[in-house]
């Protein structure tokens, strides 16, 4: 995902901001990561430039 | 129409589809079309399957983001190039976000007892009424759309054209048809939704 997308995507619970950490970049792209809510604190995976902002009950199907 | 016409598990084999992802077909077709002519501004595509539709309205917009609950069809919209969020409808994504969203959602009646709870039936099955997953998106739409904002969303006959116009102006919205085609089982239709307004206010959708 780009940085970018930040101004669009919220906490799916509570549409609160979300906080970026990435931890693997490539070329401008965010490839591994999380994203936190800056209100309820539940944490959200980036893997593979893709998040996952299912609820955590959701998460795990694939 | 037959019985077996009607259900998720007909056309998906009719279509041959047994993979994950959901692949373009006539609708998307159709959906893409529309979006062309129509789409402006930060467009969201909500349940965008293998990315196609997404891909063909890339170049017609300044930016374009693609949501999936599955995360196939997520991988497969990445690999076509497009920004990808896996998320249900359009739950994660933030209040006046987008200038356009398109929407061709799962939209055959099917029988509880008949659902086969895969991929594919999530991406085909629009519950009893057809209109499970068109409800909730008309309910969350306006909430995500910046002011001014449209929508074009893909309507089956299966699905009852009749009852989906009804719940988008009750929803706020003011349908209007601007694709139509005709196939062996079911009508297609591209609804444009934008916002009713009274006084330059977005009003409950109902003259009192």
């Amino acid at each position: 995902m780009k940085e970018s997308l930040m101004e669009i995507v919220c906490c799916p619970m509570d549409k609160h901001d979300l906080e970026l950490d990435a931890a693997e970049r490539d070329d401008g792209e965010i490839i591994t990561g999380t994203l936190t809510c800056t209100d309820c604190g539940e944490s959200y995976p980036i893997e593979d430039g893709i998040p996952n902002l299912l609820p955590p009950d959701m998460r795990d199907e694939a | 129409m037959t019985d077996e016409a009607s259900t998720a598990a007909g056309l998906a084999e009719r279509r041959g589809e047994e993979t994950k992802v959901y692949q373009p077909a006539e609708d998307s077709g159709l959906l893409a079309d529309a979006a062309a002519e129509f789409a402006r501004g930060r467009t969201l595509e909500v349940g965008t399957g293998s990315g196609w539709v997404a891909e063909q309205v890339a170049p017609e917009v300044p930016e374009i983001v693609a949501a999936d609950v599955n995360p196939h069809a997520c991988q497969q919209a990445r690999e076509r190039g497009i920004e990808a969020v896996r998320t249900n409808l359009m739950d994660a994504f933030a209040e006046g976000s987008f200038e356009t969203v398109l929407f061709n959602p799962p939209y055959l009646p099917t029988d509880p007892e008949n659902e086969w709870d895969d991929w594919m039936e999530q991406a085909l099955s629009g519950g009893e009424s057809g209109r499970e997953l068109i409800e909730p998106f008309l309910d969350d739409l306006g909430r995500v759309l910046a002011p001014g904002g449209q929508a074009l969303l893909l309507v089956s006959s299966l699905a009852g054209f009749e009852e989906v116009e009804e719940l988008a102006r009750d929803a706020g919205f003011v349908p209007e048809e601007v694709r139509q085609e005709s196939y062996p089982f079911e009508t297609l239709s591209i609804l444009r939704l934008t916002r009713f307004t009274l006084c330059g206010k977005p009003s409950s959708g109902k003259i009192d």
